[in-house]
């Protein structure tokens, strides 16, 4: 049996189903991205942590010319390391008839008789290698999807220059390879990139490293130092070609997987507060003024006898059901966007089974949240409504205190109409009011500029990073550095109109206590095809024998224009000199350094040397230009711009874009939502004095601009305060994203904020106009009569 | 021979339907003269403020005759219903319905704004003699300042009709009758066809004509041969 006071419950809930449901639906969309973004760390913490776990993850990873197999013994006796496994990893050119350019790909090698100890492979589809069988490879999943490849299918490489054909036994996962890209891209291109791992004898017979391993991986005993590890490590592996050993935090795949979960942690806490405070803001809002609405009803449940705290729980259930249906909704929604974001990781991260798992403490974080919003609300109005005695309380309320408002007394009086006076009067005297309605609609302006903003921002990178710095149609590497004899064999290729070599060195940087491990790009200082430019798009000349360094890197190491920065080069001789800093250039990759290439390759010790080679091909050319570079041996990768920029636009631009629709469409409900509830409040409160006006001979336009006048004034006010809070969400939040890898700009357009203006704008129009209809069924004998 | 203001052939109001239907009005037979002061009497839901809406344009009848000057009321849109109550009909309520942001000038300044031969707002309140008052808020004034706001507010636009629902229901003795000397003025000054609907039977003595209502029609009507100034009234 329902009491009488919850049908009284219900119906009042009944009557305001529109307003309940607005503020439902923000605190919905609040909770919807919390639960959304905190799901989704978790699932990729506990997916990542399982996967390291079961696959036996390595903790410090080396690279190296040439090291003995005797060796590991050595290494395996430093203080601290647990298993240590070592190996070939290998660059080979891959050779796909369908595909008009050269593919590359890594090969790693597989013990021959063994399971690996270390970075277990998981094996999505076919067999594992036969032992002892020849000409079989296992392929990551990224590339064999990219390429329509299936286990018993055949594919061509080029092993040290030799054309050679493997069949494909399985297609396989590494937790090495969560996220799989050429070492040095920014961007992954699966389709012409790819990892494969062949029997340790076949590959290093291939590479005649027979006996020897170049790549080497070990975990870590309970409690021992990475660092001291890493040094001892290092001082093994110098006279062998050792590139310089690092830890987890430095292995591509893993910074990979770690930033999206930063940036998602960060996602899960700012976005979700501001939602949850406006739907706080709006409950409390709609809370206080409803009861302010049933003042008569109050005093009446109290000359009855109730108690103020009945009355209390009264309105609190009415909070409640609110709250409730909030978190129901934005349960579900969080549930639901959380598994469609889980399908689309799977396009960038390769984990055996990445399932979505909803964190279920996000729920009562955001019910606590709203739910205090709620019981602060109903007590502040049920305490001042339950002040007033009942008698009083049952009369209709007295006329309220009004004065000229501000604007009237700065002498601009007469010019006014008497609808602007009564919106500005009305503004004035209630200012908490006011200033609710203005922090909610200046919150709904402010959330619209950050998933915006964060469009241009990755646009303008894009833009930057293709249209600015790297200006060549295509970049190829090659397997081993090489003299420039090399460069006469492909400024002679088909189609080429420009060449500029480079040359990439692995290094040191340090300065003071600080270092990071990088590759040195040495390019030509008059180079027209890769450009180093300054923050404000300015060319930075490179000088002879000094360096250029990205701002990231210089704000790492804590050093300026004009100091010497340490460079410890990781290959060849590895000669270590002092080179001046003369500039800072503004890349978005986070980590780079840049060098004249002849003053590279003259710290190096070594001759005229390029690694890689940037072109600007002849259109006409290409196709045979491509079919003559898979021609070349010593190519061992090509990267395409316009295919690396198709990619970007069909995978991370698509997974951007979609995210950035659903903060759009959480942020547009916010601002209607909150327009629409003030809008509706407003009618109700003044429904008397609507009804008055329209009696005595006021049409419905003119009834309607006194709503609208003071709608339309504290969207002025609250429009230019949403901007500047916007333009400050975005800046805190685009900093909190930024990480060693990615350096975001902070990106603002006219555009951008006049989207959110016009979106603001709509929503406040289509609830004036709703809540216009509404004045329309006005009822205006009964408005007149005594308040019941 | 007079041409009556309203004429008013068996008007009947129904609210609800079926088992909830309530006759609000049944029948009514009724004609209003200019500048008449007419007191509707007649006990809770006889129809008094019924009657009353119809009469101002606020509600529409279910069925009957009602003419404004020839004008058949019950047949103009909302629009023009708008236009009637802008242009002709004056209203006083029992709570005066003020503005409660807007001061007793701008309340009465609202109405001239609109009104197509307004006088000007502090003539209607120097008329109901609140001139001294004119810058204060409802909340700085009396009920029955209030009430007398009301008036000037009702009267400016030099309606032909004006209809009070109440004006006296919420003021003692003393303020009622400053409040009905200032009905009876604008009534006798301007000629308004003026209507008052009450409870109180001391009332009947200003009125040229008294209608006694009761279950939805006219019970009996009877035209007082000298009405008396508001304040000599006692109740």
């Amino acid at each position: 049996m329902i009491s009488h006071l919850d049908r009284k419950l219900w119906r009042d809930l009944r009557r305001m189903k529109g307003q309940a449901f607005a503020v439902a639906m923000v605190m919905g969309c609040g909770l919807a991205m919390m639960v959304m973004a905190r799901s989704l760390v978790f699932s990729l913490e506990s997916t990542r942590r399982e996967y390291y776990e079961a696959n036996r993850f390595a903790e410090v990873f080396a690279m190296m010319k040439r090291a003995p197999n005797s060796l590991a013994a050595r290494i395996q006796k430093i203080p601290g390391v647990g298993t240590v496994q070592p190996g070939i990893s290998v660059q080979v050119t891959i050779d796909l008839p369908e595909l008009d350019e050269p593919a590359s790909g890594m090969v790693r090698s597989m013990p021959d008789y063994s399971p690996p100890e270390l970075n277990r492979l998981f094996l999505r589809r076919g067999r594992w290698l036969i032992p002892g069988a020849h000409g079989e490879v296992l392929a990551g999943e990224a590339f064999a999807n990219a390429n329509n490849l299936q286990p018993g299918d055949s594919i061509a490489m080029l092993l040290h220059g030799r054309r050679q054909t493997f069949r494909i036994a399985g297609i396989v996962l590494s937790p090495e390879f969560i996220f799989e890209s050429r070492p040095g891209a920014a961007l992954p291109d699966a389709r012409t990139y790819g990892t494969f791992w062949m029997p340790y004898r076949e590959l290093s017979t291939a590479f005649q490293l027979y006996g020897a391993f170049n790549y080497l991986s070990l975990t870590l005993e309970p409690g021992a130092s990475e660092r001291t590890v890493i040094v001892e490590l290092d001082r093994l592996l110098m006279p062998y070609g050792g590139r310089g050993a690092f830890g987890r935090a430095d292995h591509p795949s893993h910074i990979r997987v770690s930033d999206e979960i930063r940036v998602q942690t960060m996602m899960s806490m700012g976005f979700p507060i501001v939602f949850l405070s406006v739907a706080a803001f709006m409950i409390n809002a709609v809370l206080a003024r409803l009861l302010n609405l049933q003042r008569e009803q109050i005093a009446i449940m109290k000359a009855f006898g109730f108690t103020n705290w009945q009355i209390a729980v009264h309105y609190l259930k009415f909070a409640f059901v609110i709250v409730a249906v909030g978190t129901a909704l934005g349960g579900c929604g969080g549930i639901l966007l959380g598994h469609r974001l889980v399908l689309l990781y799977h396009k960038f991260f390769r984990f055996p089974d990445l399932a979505f798992h909803a964190d279920r403490t996000a729920f009562p974080l955001a019910l606590l949240l709203c739910s205090t919003a709620a019981v602060v609300g109903v007590f502040g109005a049920v305490r001042r409504a339950a002040r007033i005695p009942p008698a009083e309380a049952m009369r209709p309320e007295p006329p309220a205190n009004y004065r000229p408002s501000f604007v009237e007394r700065t002498g601009v009086a007469h010019l006014l109409s008497h609808t602007f006076r009564i919106a500005v009067r009305n503004l004035e005297r209630r200012p908490m009011q006011a200033i609710f309605t203005i922090a909610g609609l200046a919150l709904a302006t402010g959330i619209l500029i950050v998933p915006n903003a964060f469009r241009d921002s990755v646009a303008l990178v894009l833009e930057t990073q293709w249209d600015s710095i790297q200006r060549s149609d295509l970049s190829i590497g090659l397997a081993e550095p090489n003299d420039t004899r090399v460069r006469h064999l492909l400024r002679h290729l088909p189609g080429v109109i420009t060449i500029e070599p480079a040359r990439g060195v692995a290094a040191r940087i340090g300065f003071g206590h600080q270092c990071r491990q990088l590759g040195i790009q040495g390019i030509p200082a008059d180079g027209l095809h890769s450009r180093v430019i300054d923050d404000d798009n300015h060319l930075i000349p490179l000088r002879p024998d000094t360096i250029v360094v990205s701002f990231k890197l210089a704000e790492l190491l804590g050093a300026k224009v004009g100091d010497d920065l340490r460079v410890e080069t990781l290959e060849g001789k590895r000669p270590t000199r002092n080179v001046r800093l003369v500039g800072l250039a503004g890349d978005f990759t986070g980590m780079s350094a840049y060098m004249d290439l002849p003053s590279l390759n003259r710290l190096m010790g070594e001759g005229d040397i390029i690694s890689s080679a940037n072109f600007r091909v002849d259109g006409a050319h290409r196709a045979e230009f491509l079919r003559a570079l898979k021609g070349i041996p010593s190519v061992a990768w090509v990267a395409i711009k316009e295919s690396l920029r198709e990619n970007f636009r069909s995978s991370t631009a698509l997974s951007i874009g979609i995210i950035q629709k659903i903060y759009l469409v959480f942020a547009i409900v916010v601002a209607f939502g909150v327009v629409y509830n003030n809008a509706r409040i407003s009618l109700a409160e003044r429904a008397r004095e609507l009804a008055t006006l329209r009696v005595i001979g006021f049409s419905r336009r003119e009834v309607g601009a006194v709503l609208v006048t003071e709608l339309v004034v504290l969207a002025l006010i609250a429009v230019p305060l949403g901007l500047l809070l916007g333009s400050a969400f975005a800046t805190v939040i685009v900093q909190a994203v930024n990480t060693e890898t990615i350096r975001l700009p902070l990106v603002l357009t006219a555009s951008n904020y006049a989207f959110a203006v016009s979106v603001v704008a709509i929503a406040s129009s289509l609830s004036a106009l709703l809540v216009l209809r509404m004045l329309n069924h006005l009822d205006l004998v009964s408005a007149l009569k005594a308040p019941e | 021979m007079r041409q009556p203001v309203f004429r008013v052939r068996g008007l009947t109001k129904i609210y609800g339907a079926g088992a909830a239907e309530v006759r609000a009005l049944s029948g009514v037979d009724l004609d209003l003269y200019a500048s008449e002061l007419v007191v509707l009497l007649g006990p809770s839901g006889s129809g008094k403020t019924t009657l009353l809406n119809n009469l101002g344009g606020l509600d529409v009848p279910t069925a009957g005759e009602l003419q404004y000057r020839g004008q058949d009321l019950t047949a103009i849109d909302e629009k023009a219903l708008t236009r009637y109550r802008r242009d002709t009909v004056g209203f006083v309520f029992q709570f005066y319905n003020l503005i409660p942001s807007l001061t007793a000038r701008e309340n009465v300044g609202l109405i001239t704004e609109i009104a197509r031969d307004p006088m000007s707002a502090e003539t209607a309140l120097e008329m109901v003699n609140l001139g001294g008052r004119l810058d204060h808020f409802p909340a700085q004034l009396s009920g029955g300042e209030q009430q007398r706001v009301a008036i000037a507010r009702a009267i400016a636009k030099r309606p032909e009709v004006l209809l009070c629902d109440e004006p006296t229901g919420a003021l003692d003795v003393r303020t009622g009758i400053v409040v009905l000397e200032a009905i009876q003025r604008a009534n006798r000054e301007l000629g308004t066809l003026t209507v008052i609907i009450t409870h109180n039977a001391i009332m009947a003595d200003m009125a040229d004509r008294v209608i006694h209502l009761s279950d939805g029609h006219v019970h009996h009507l009877r035209a007082n041969e000298h009405p008396v100034p508001a304040s000599s009234l006692n109740w």
